[in-house]
C-alpha cells in the first residue's frame, strides 16, 4: 500500500553543514496494517511520516502510495492523490472560525465531491465518530477528544484509504486516548482504512499495531511483527488519581 | 443648532461628502489591492507556501518606502503622477491618488500581519487535505485571519480619515480641510471645535463597528 524506497531528507544548516532528518529508509506498509513509527524525540518519526503524503519533500528517494509514485506526480495530481490520504495531527488543526460541520465539508469541497451529497456524507462520518449531535458547534466549545474525532471525520470525509496520525494523542489525557483509539480501531475494521501512526506512547502502540518501525538517528532501527494487546481500560477516575497517590505514599513509607 | 453650524452648513456637509469619497475610495483600494499585496506579502515569506526572497524583497521595500514618506510630501511628490492619471492635480478626485496608496500600503502590512497569526497547523492540514494555494487563502488564511482583517480594516479607515486632512494642500477638501481653513485660518475657533467633534463621533462610530464586527466573526 505504501512503500518508500531508499528515501532521504536533508536539510541544509545555517552554517553551511547539512542534517539528515530522515537517512536512506526503505520500508513497507501493507494494505489493512495498523503500522505504527515510534522513536524518541527528535528521531525523525514525525518526518517519516510527513514523507508519505509528501507534506514533506524527499530530498531523494520514491514515495510510493496505493501504487502510484507520489515524487514523480505534478502538483496537481499530488493534490488529487493527497485527498485520498487521510491525516490527523497532534493539535487536531482545525479551522477553529469554521462550525463542525463546515470543518468536516471542507475536504468534500476540495475534492469536487458531489455537491448534492455533501451533507449527507457529512452527517454519515460525524456520525461515524459519534458527534451527530455537535454539528453547529465551533472548535473552542468542544474537548480535545471531540475536536480529535471532528478532525478523524474531516480526514475521512473524502473516503481515503490510508489514514496517516501525527501524535493523535499526545495532547490527550489517558481516557481520551482510550476513546480515540478505538474510533481508529474501528476504523480499521469497518472502514478497511490503512492506518499509519507515529507515536512516542509505546502503551499506544503496543494495544492497536500490529507492525512496528523503530527509527533512531533517522533510520530504520528495526521492524517488528507484533500482536496487538487490545485498548488498555485506562479509567481513570477520582478514585483511581486517589489510589495511585496514597500507594505511592504507603510505599514510600514501607 | 448652533447658529454657526446653520450658518455654514452647506459647506459643512459639502466637506463631509467629500471626506467620505476620499476614504471610501481609499477603502476600496485597501481592500481591491492592499489585501491581495498583503496576501502576497505573508505567502512569499521564508517557510510560506510561496517563499520568494526575490518577490518579498521587492513587495516589502515598496510598502516600506511608501510608508516611511511623511504624507504632506508624499501628497506633494505624487502631483505629476495624480496629474498623469487624473488629469489634474487639484481636487477631490487627484486627492484620492496619494491617498489610495497609501491606504494599499497600510493595510497590506495589516493583511499581512494578520495572516503570521493562523496557526501554521491549520495551513499544513489544509496541504494534507489537497488544497491548491487558492483554496488555501480563501477556505482557510481568511477565515482564520478574518476577526484580524477587520480590525486592520478598521485601524486603516482611521488612519485614511486623519490622514484625508492633509490633502487640503491641493484642494482635496474634506472635514479636516474645512476645520483648518475656517478654524486655524479664519479664527473661527467655535466652528472648528465642532468639525473636531464630528470627527470624533465618526471615528468612535467606525472603531465600535469594526471591533463588534470582528468580535461577532470571531470564533476562535
Amino acid at each position: 500500500m505504501i512503500s518508500l524506497i531508499d528515501v532521504s531528507k536533508v536539510y541544509n544548516q545555517k552554517d553551511n553543514s547539512t542534517f539528515h532528518a530522515i537517512d536512506s529508509v526503505s520500508l513497507s506498509i501493507n494494505r489493512g496494517d495498523i503500522y505504527g513509527i515510534i522513536g524518541r524525540s527528535g528521531a525523525g518519526k514525525s518526518t517519516l511520516l510527513r514523507l508519505i503524503n509528501l507534506l514533506e519533500i524527499p530530498s531523494s528517494g520514491t514515495v510510493i502510495v496505493d501504487g502510484e509514485d507520489l515524487t514523480n506526480l505534478s502538483k496537481q495530481k499530488l493534490r488529487h492523490a493527497r485527498q485520498s490520504i487521510g491525516m490527523i495531527f497532534q493539535h487536531f488543526n482545525l479551522v477553529s472560525n469554521k462550525t463542525v460541520l463546515e470543518n468536516v465539508l471542507v475536504p468534500l469541497e476540495l475534492a469536487r465531491y458531489p455537491k448534492k451529497e455533501r451533507l449527507d456524507r457529512v452527517r454519515e462520518v460525524l456520525r461515524f465518530v459519534g458527534l451527530e449531535d455537535l454539528m453547529s458547534k465551533y472548535p473552542s466549545q468542544l474537548s480535545g477528544g471531540q475536536k480529535q474525532r471532528v478532525a478523524i471525520a474531516r480526514a475521512l470525509a473524502n473516503k481515503p484509504k490510508i489514514l496517516l496520525c501525527d501524535e493523535p494523542t499526545s495532547a490527550l489525557d489517558p481516557n481520551t486516548t482510550k476513546e480515540i483509539l478505538e474510533v481508529l480501531q474501528s476504523i480499521h475494521k469497518e472502514l478497511d482504512v490503512t492506518i499509519v501512526i507515529v507515536s512516542h506512547e509505546m502503551d499506544l502502540i503496543k494495544s492497536i499495531c500490529n507492525r512496528v518501525t523503530i527509527i533512531d538517528n533517522g533510520q530504520v532501527y528495526e521492524t517488528v511483527d507484533i500482536k496487538p494487546k487490545g485498548i488498555v481500560n485506562s479509567d481513570h477516575t477520582p478514585d483511581w488519581f486517589l489510589t495511585q497517590l496514597t500507594e505511592e505514599r504507603e510505599s514510600d513509607n514501607a | 443648532m448652533p447658529e454657526i453650524l446653520v450658518q455654514y452648513q452647506a459647506e459643512i456637509w459639502q466637506s463631509i461628502g467629500e471626506t467620505f469619497i476620499m476614504v471610501g475610495v481609499s477603502i476600496l483600494f485597501a481592500i481591491g489591492l492592499g489585501l491581495p499585496l498583503g496576501t502576497l506579502l505573508f505567502l512569499t515569506r521564508k517557510g510560506q507556501l510561496l517563499e520568494n526572497r526575490y518577490v518579498f524583497s521587492l513587495l516589502n521595500l515598496f510598502v516600506n518606502i511608501v510608508r516611511s514618506f511623511p504624507f504632506l510630501l508624499f501628497v506633494i511628490f505624487l502631483i505629476p503622477f495624480t496629474r498623469w492619471i487624473i488629469g489634474t492635480a487639484i481636487g477631490t478626485a487627484a486627492a484620492t491618488v496619494p491617498l489610495s496608496i497609501i491606504a494599499i500600503a497600510y493595510y497590506s502590512r495589516l493583511v499581512e500581519q494578520s495572516l503570521i497569526d493562523v496557526p501554521k497547523g491549520v495551513i499544513e492540514a489544509a496541504i494534507s487535505m489537497g488544497a491548491s494555494t487558492r483554496e488555501i487563502i480563501f477556505k482557510f488564511l481568511f477565515v482564520e485571519a478574518r476577526s484580524g482583517l477587520v480590525l486592520g480594516l478598521t485601524t486603516s479607515t482611521i488612519s485614511f480619515i486623519s490622514y484625508s486632512t492633509i490633502v487640503g494642500v491641493v484642494g482635496g477638501g474634506g472635514i479636516g480641510d474645512f476645520a483648518i481653513r475656517y478654524g486655524y485660518q479664519r479664527f473661527e475657533t467655535e466652528l472648528m471645535t465642532y468639525m473636531i467633534i464630528i470627527m470624533i463621533i465618526l471615528v468612535q462610530l467606525i472603531q465600535f463597528l469594526g471591533t463588534t464586527i470582528s468580535k461577532t466573526i470571531d470564533k476562535r
